[in-house]
């Protein structure tokens, strides 16, 4: 059995941690070009959202490297993505890959059958093995994030433009080769210390850029063009909440001191949503709520074209833009998406955040609005 | 007290229920008009680009009664069946049209949440008489009748009537003396029973001397015991309700064709209609359409199409399946492709 998955972001790392330690063969998916994309668009609904046809390209390419199972995490909330699974296998099918598909939904809609579904991919490693493992790909979960973090710090206050960039891919292209969860930590350790020498800038006072929106167009670099590091270039500092390790946070480990502070930042946007509408509409709202509150500049929200949920939030944020005085920009990519557009916006944004700085410095004590 | 009920979106599937509910308690209802361009174009104009054209034609709905109401009615439907949800846009519904629509009148919003279970179901009634200032007994007796009522319209549909014929009686949809087959339509009811947004397809289908049956006139059991076979439990009331009635006429007993009628930009018909298609496709092989309408959508290319299909449709009854297999001679039965 050879195992893949969809790609998101950096999500392969700790994935691939996993498997290693489980002794489990693995096809990491090839990085996501043009090509992954094309096989998409030709077999995929015209009408569905930009992830399915991505990751459906992920399963060709590393169906044609050896993988026949794919592991893909499920939900059974009102979001599409719940479907995924379904509707990939039927494509699939007709496209005439005979692969399994092993879709793990929340232990709440029958244990025993994510019981089940668990044992076929871990065979019959006993538990105490896969406790292990599930420990160790959480810590690699939380490494890489902190470097991820790190990169976000450093890329806008660099002195040399690129050196951030050429780390981290470097980075990237090593950990293909790393074997084991203690290879990939080492290897993570040895990047941060790298990072952490690089040539700064400390009395930047960059500006400050909360991205919000749909998970996986957030954190797929190749989906949304790469916008952390075109804002980076720009000598913009992004933030962002939504992680892989945020995730993972909170929905499968018990953290409770994280989930209860998320919980805090949800509830205090009960003014403008105050349920979950599926996906991640109400994080959207909250972070959106809470990052102007901590004093950013601006807000992107970046949405899948025809994302349902996003849409709520999408014509609740103009709402929170007026009252917070906050600039907010909505971006939706699909597989349309133009560079040149695309940069121009952003580049007009950050634009707008430094005369709006500029202009908050100098009139001290009047109130300036956005709109 | 002037309530306005917007008709667009669950109007069509809940009316009978709101109106027993809200007349017994001694509330008047104003209904919207029917859809016409103006009410269209108001709500295209209010709501965000991206969402569907059903949830842009509620905002024109809602825009249109602003003025003429003391309260708007509008629901919240976030799981009308135990496990299940509805449409995500459905559920943020209040939250996009308070955000979008200004100078509102206060809204009366009907949370009704079924996720859980079924024995919430009074709880969203005493929550509206709670909001309306009516006391519990009374909501009680209105509850009851509300019900029934509910349950009549249901039962109604089921035995094959179109909900536009019950809502309003002037309306005449009976079954055609001569008919040359039946047309299944696939659609959520608030898009073919719009007369504006659907293009009346359905009576356009009937004066060709089709008759025609919606999603809804499928019995629910039916729909339920076809859904048994998924891989995956689905999630979305509306997305059983189009695939279990698809499954059903894709046996090919009982309609001749199937149309199915998305609105562009739906997410669950993005899904479900890929599955049937595909299911289609392996099988039996019906006459199938799919027609995306927007507000873009001009009625002269509609038309043509519907009238090709139609053509298509008489056109292998006349010729069965004697189609020339691709690539072979039809004469020699040999590979003509070398």
């Amino acid at each position: 059995m050879v195992i893949t998955f969809p790609h998101m972001g950096t999500m392969y790392i700790p994935v691939k941690a996993l498997f290693d330690e489980l002794g489990i063969n693995i096809v990491i998916p090839p990085r996501i070009s043009k090509r992954t994309l094309e096989v998409g668009l030709k077999c995929c609904p015209e009408m569905a959202c930009l992830p399915l046809k991505v990751t459906i390209g992920n399963y060709v390419e590393s169906i044609k490297r050896g993988a026949d199972t794919i592991v893909l995490s499920g939900s059974c909330g009102p979001c599409r993505f719940g479907y995924y699974g379904v509707v990939q296998k039927e494509i699939l099918r007709d496209l005439g890959y005979d692969v399994e598909i092993v879709i793990l939904d929340p232990p709440r809609e029958g244990i025993k059958e994510f019981w089940e579904r668990v044992k076929k991919i871990t065979g019959n490693s006993p538990l105490y093995k896969g406790l292990r493992a599930i420990n160790k790909a959480f810590k690699v979960c939380e490494e890489t994030e902190r470097l991820l973090k790190l990169v976000l710090q450093k890329r806008c206050r660099e002195v040399y433009k690129g050196d951030t960039d050429r780390t981290f891919n470097r980075f990237e292209d090593k950990i293909r080769s790393v074997k084991g969860a203690q290879g990939i930590l080492e290897c993570i350790q040895e990047t941060r210390k790298q990072l952490e020498n690089i040539k700064v800038d400390n009395n930047k006072k960059p500006i400050k850029v909360g991205l919000v929106g749909e998970i996986y167009t957030i954190i797929e670099p190749y989906v949304n063009l790469n916008i952390e590091k075109r804002l980076g270039d720009m000598g913009v500092e992004v933030h962002r909440e939504m992680s892989v390790d945020g995730w993972v946070k909170y929905h499968l480990a018990p953290d409770i001191k994280f989930r209860r502070k998320q919980k805090q930042i949800l509830e205090s946007s009960k003014d403008y949503l105050g349920l979950c509408i599926g996906g991640h509409a109400w994080e959207t709202v909250a972070h959106t709520l809470n990052y102007s509150r901590e004093g950013m500049d601006g807000i992107i929200q970046i949405l899948p074209f025809g994302c349902m949920p996003e849409i709520v939030a999408e014509s609740i944020l103009p709402t929170i833009a007026k009252e917070e005085c906050i600039p907010i920009m909505t971006l939706v990519v699909d597989e349309l998406t133009g560079e040149a557009g695309y940069q121009t916006r952003l580049e007009a944004f950050v634009d707008l955040l430094h005369l709006e700085r500029s202009r908050r410095e100098n009139e001290f004590g009047k109130v300036l609005s956005w709109n | 007290m002037n309530i306005g009920i917007p008709r667009a979106l669950l109007y069509f599937d809940y009316f009978p229920m709101w109106q027993t509910f809200l007349n017994y308690l001694g509330f008047s209802i104003i209904i919207s008009p029917p859809t016409t361009k103006d009410i269209l174009n108001i709500g295209v104009s209010l709501c965000v680009d991206d969402a569907c054209l059903p949830v842009k034609l509620f905002h024109g709905h809602v825009a249109y009664l602003k003025e003429k109401v003391d309260v708007i009615f509008v629901p919240r439907l976030v799981s009308v069946a135990p496990g299940e949800f509805i449409c995500p846009k459905f559920i943020g519904l209040p939250e996009m049209i308070k955000n979008s629509i200004e100078n509102l009148p206060p809204l009366l919003i009907f949370n009704y949440n079924l996720y859980k279970g079924i024995r919430d179901k009074k709880d969203a009634f005493d929550d509206l008489g709670r909001q309306l200032g009516v006391s519990s007994s009374h909501v009680d007796r209105a509850y009851k009748e509300a019900i029934s009522r509910q349950y009549i319209y249901e039962a109604m549909i089921e035995s094959g009537q179109n909900p536009l014929a019950i809502l309003h009686p002037k309306e005449k949809w009976d079954k055609l003396d001569y008919s040359k087959g039946v047309i299944g339509i696939i659609a959520h009811p608030y898009l073919v029973c719009d007369r504006y947004i659907s293009m009346d397809i359905a009576k356009k289908i009937r004066d060709k001397g089709y008759d025609v049956r919606i999603s809804a006139n499928v019995p629910q059991t039916i729909r339920e015991n076809n859904l048994e076979t998924m891989p995956k439990r689905l999630f979305w009331s509306y997305g059983r309700n189009l695939l279990g009635s698809g499954i059903e006429w894709l046996k090919g007993n009982e309609v001749d064709g199937i149309i199915f009628l998305s609105s562009f930009g739906c997410g669950i018909d993005s899904f479900i209609e890929e599955l049937i298609r595909r299911y289609n496709a392996r099988q039996l092989r019906l006459p199938y359409a799919v027609f995306t309408i927007d507000e873009h959508s001009g009625q002269a290319g509609f038309d043509t199409r519907l009238e090709a299909f139609l053509d298509m449709l008489e056109w292998r009854c006349k010729d069965g399946y004697n189609f020339s297999p691709y690539g072979y001679d039809v004469y020699s039965s040999k590979s003509s492709i070398r």
